[in-house]
């Protein structure tokens, strides 16, 4: 009896748990699931978003592995992430370390070092874009204070893309707040621990303070190829021209996966090629995301040890 | 599903209903223009709506391309009436997305040879209307009259041997780098090749297939990478272009004197009335090649084009507006409002344009035999594309003018 009672009111408790939940579940089949599944569909088949898609089995996949466009598109988008995550990651380590050092004023420079991380990216990349200016920009006119060459960076192919890396790194911010964070929570004790065993401060940072940064390290890396293999907007602005709004910049140097993805999309009414490309870097991201936390059992420290 | 459709059931019930009662239809007009220019398209719709006891036309200012496909998506359309640019209508035609207008037009007799026709060609596909232009667009060569008085010259240039020649009087360079530049565009590096080619005698289209190649086209990409890019260097030229303001403000380079002369449409009239009053500017034909006069006066024309979408509730509705929009007064009353060309011959001459500064070159251009419209296929988009990326490689000396054109000739094979 009591049985019975105890196994209806667990019933209940899960309708009301699914109830409340509904609307989001809801929205995540209708936005989300359902979309990705139909993606899915749509990447077997020649779709123009008009007219019903007709089946061509793996004939966009094939297509695109002789596809040059795509082919530049993964380059330009291996080379955004390979250079642009490490740099990332590196210099928001740095800032963090910097900022932990008690000094007066620590919370104004903290406050500074956050602030353009709250710039909307559209307008935090059109001022970029004057900032860049080869004839007129600020960034080349310290450069020539310094007597460095000046570089047409959006005119350029082969500065388009350091351009686009300076951009991301203005906003490293918002990833040394969280190293910063992380920071404060090695107990100090280790370090005078360290101290007393007389270790240089090389060895004080790698042996006490990396170890307690790796958890927040390997958050970051797999954010950071997330977001970095979708790359859109920075490029998108700066390659932006005018009659032209979709272009991939000089040379085809700003064409990132995802504004190839557009392009095919929205500018041809391509959407079986771009589904297939979408569903590519769905499996890419998930492979990639899986290989790092596979590969963090041997460098991230688990705080719990 | 069912949900859906009892949806669509209602809304079809509910405007039954309503024309049915002795009411009006409220059609749907949703269109790019915002702005003044909506401002002024409002009002026609208000001339109409007056004029009518059956239909009332709803307009919605849409500038979002996007939008407006995805409106179309649906088995009943978000709208009734919309319009576009003419280089789209046979990517959608062969898509099923445009009501094709053949059959209204029979049934109503109604007369097209009014209309200019390079217009008219746009709006075709396979042989069938699937839209009516509204406005023209074409293009001449603007010059400075200001800095060709400084550079002595009398006049602008009638061949492209002149325009060589007056392109090397009117570059200034200070310590190396450039300070005036004789010809380019006003939005970049390079100038409108598309338009220069067909001047040099050149076709991007020839019996229905593209033909990027053609020497004539190379050559006026030569022309150019000839007597600026190269002649100046290309980093130089960037570098100055890179200073250039934005295309539609004070600060266009042809407006400041950084640009002699430029290849641009009939909306500069009223961009330079607004943005560069003080400007002495004089506009003519874009030279022909030397010792080919038969080509005096070719140019570029484009068109804006209304349409009506094949899932549009109300099509006959629709029709009914869109011949008011295409009468002459209703046309002269928005392309002046526009400052755009019409697409009527009748109204070439008329006198109600003569408000815009030099505008009646434009309007004679119109009525050249050597006008060119790109014919409006589906591979449009595609083509435009890979036609851009060949003249970026161009503008940056990575690719010669026959190299780049050739790389187009390659894709173009494998075009739809």
């Amino acid at each position: 009896m009591t049985e019975a009672v105890r196994t209806r009111r667990r019933r209940r408790a899960t309708l009301v748990g699914v109830g409340f939940s509904t609307p989001w579940l809801l929205g995540l089949t209708v936005f989300t699931v359902g979309p990705v599944v139909a993606a899915l569909y749509y990447s077997f088949t020649d779709f123009n978003l008009f007219q019903s898609p007709r089946w061509v089995g793996l004939h966009n996949y094939r297509a695109l592995l002789s596809d040059d466009r795509f082919l530049k598109a993964v380059g330009n988008t291996v080379f955004l992430s390979v250079i642009g995550i490490p740099l990332g990651l590196a210099l928001a380590m740095l800032v963090a370390l910097a900022l932990n050092f008690p000094v007066r004023g620590q919370p104004l420079y903290r406050a500074i070092v956050y602030l353009p991380a709250i710039v909307p990216i559209v307008t935090a990349t059109y001022l970029w874009r004057w900032l860049l200016n080869a004839k007129y920009g600020f960034i080349n006119r310290i450069l020539g204070w310094l007597h460095l060459p000046q570089p047409s960076w959006l005119d350029d192919p082969s500065w388009t893309k350091p351009a686009v890396i300076l951009i991301t790194l203005w906003t490293v911010g918002a990833t040394a707040v969280i190293y910063l964070a992380a920071l404060q929570q090695v107990p100090q004790h280790l370090y005078e621990a360290a101290a007393v065993d007389g270790a240089s401060s090389w060895q004080r940072f790698w042996h006490v303070t990396w170890p307690a940064l790796t958890p927040v390290t390997l958050f970051q890396l797999v954010m950071g190829v997330i977001l970095s293999l979708q790359i859109f907007t920075q490029p998108y602005l700066l390659a932006q021209q005018r009659l032209n709004p979709a272009s991939g910049g000089p040379g085809e140097s700003l064409l990132t996966y995802s504004i190839y993805l557009y392009q095919n999309a929205f500018v041809l009414l391509k959407m079986g090629y771009a589904s297939a490309m979408a569903w590519i870097l769905f499996i890419v991201i998930g492979l990639l995301t899986a290989l790092i936390l596979l590969s963090s059992r041997w460098w991230v420290h688990s705080e719990t040890e | 599903m069912t949900l859906v459709a009892t949806a669509a059931l209602a809304v079809a019930g509910c405007s039954s209903s309503s024309s049915g009662s002795g009411g009006k239809t409220t059609i749907k007009f949703s269109y790019l223009w915002t702005g003044q220019e909506a401002a002024a398209l409002q009002k026609v719709i208000a001339d109409f709506n007056r004029s009518q006891d059956k239909i009332v036309v709803k307009g919605v200012s849409n500038p979002d391309q996007q939008a407006q496909l995805a409106g179309m998506t649906s088995a009943n359309g978000a709208y009734d009436i919309s319009d576009s640019f003419g280089s789209n209508t046979g990517a959608w035609a062969s898509k099923g997305i445009l009501e094709p207008l053949d059959g209204y037009i029979s049934k109503d007799h109604y007369d097209l040879s009014d209309f200019v026709p390079a217009g008219m060609d746009q709006v075709k596909y396979q042989n069938k209307v699937y839209a009516m232009p509204i406005a023209l667009h074409t293009f001449l060569l603007l010059y400075n009259k200001t800095l060709f008085a400084q550079a002595g010259i009398s006049g602008p240039p009638k061949t492209m041997s002149e325009l060589a020649t007056d392109i090397g009087k009117l570059t200034k360079t200070k310590s190396g780098a450039l300070t005036q530049l004789g010809f380019g565009s006003s939005s970049g590096v390079g100038t409108d090749y598309t338009t220069l080619a067909m001047a040099m005698g050149g076709h991007w289209y020839q019996s229905g297939k593209p033909t990027p190649d053609d020497p004539a086209n190379v050559q006026a990409l030569s022309f150019y990478v000839d007597n600026v890019t190269k002649k100046y260097g290309v980093g130089q030229v960037q570098k100055f272009a890179s200073g250039f303001g934005d295309y539609q403000s004070p600060q266009n380079p042809f407006f400041q004197g950084k640009l002699a002369m430029v290849v641009d449409g009939e909306w500069q009239s009223a961009f330079i009335k607004d943005f560069a009053p003080k400007l002495d500017w004089g506009v003519a034909p874009i030279p022909y090649p030397d010792g080919r006069p038969e080509l005096a006066g070719t140019s570029q024309v484009t068109s804006s084009i209304l349409y009506i979408p094949r899932h549009a509730p109300n099509k006959e509705q629709a029709w009914e507006f869109m011949k008011y929009l295409e009468s002459s007064k209703a046309m002269a009353a928005f392309t002046q409002a526009l400052t755009n060309l019409p697409a009527r011959t009748s109204l070439l001459s008329s006198p109600s344009y003569q408000q815009f500064p030099n505008f009646s070159a434009w309007l004679d251009e119109l009525k050249s035999h050597n006008l060119q419209a790109l014919p409006s296929l589906p591979s449009y988009a595609q083509y435009i594309a890979d036609l851009n990326d060949a003249y970026d490689a161009v503008n940056r000396l990575a690719k010669t003018p026959q190299k780049a054109l050739a790389s187009v000739a390659a894709r173009v094979k494998s075009y739809d």
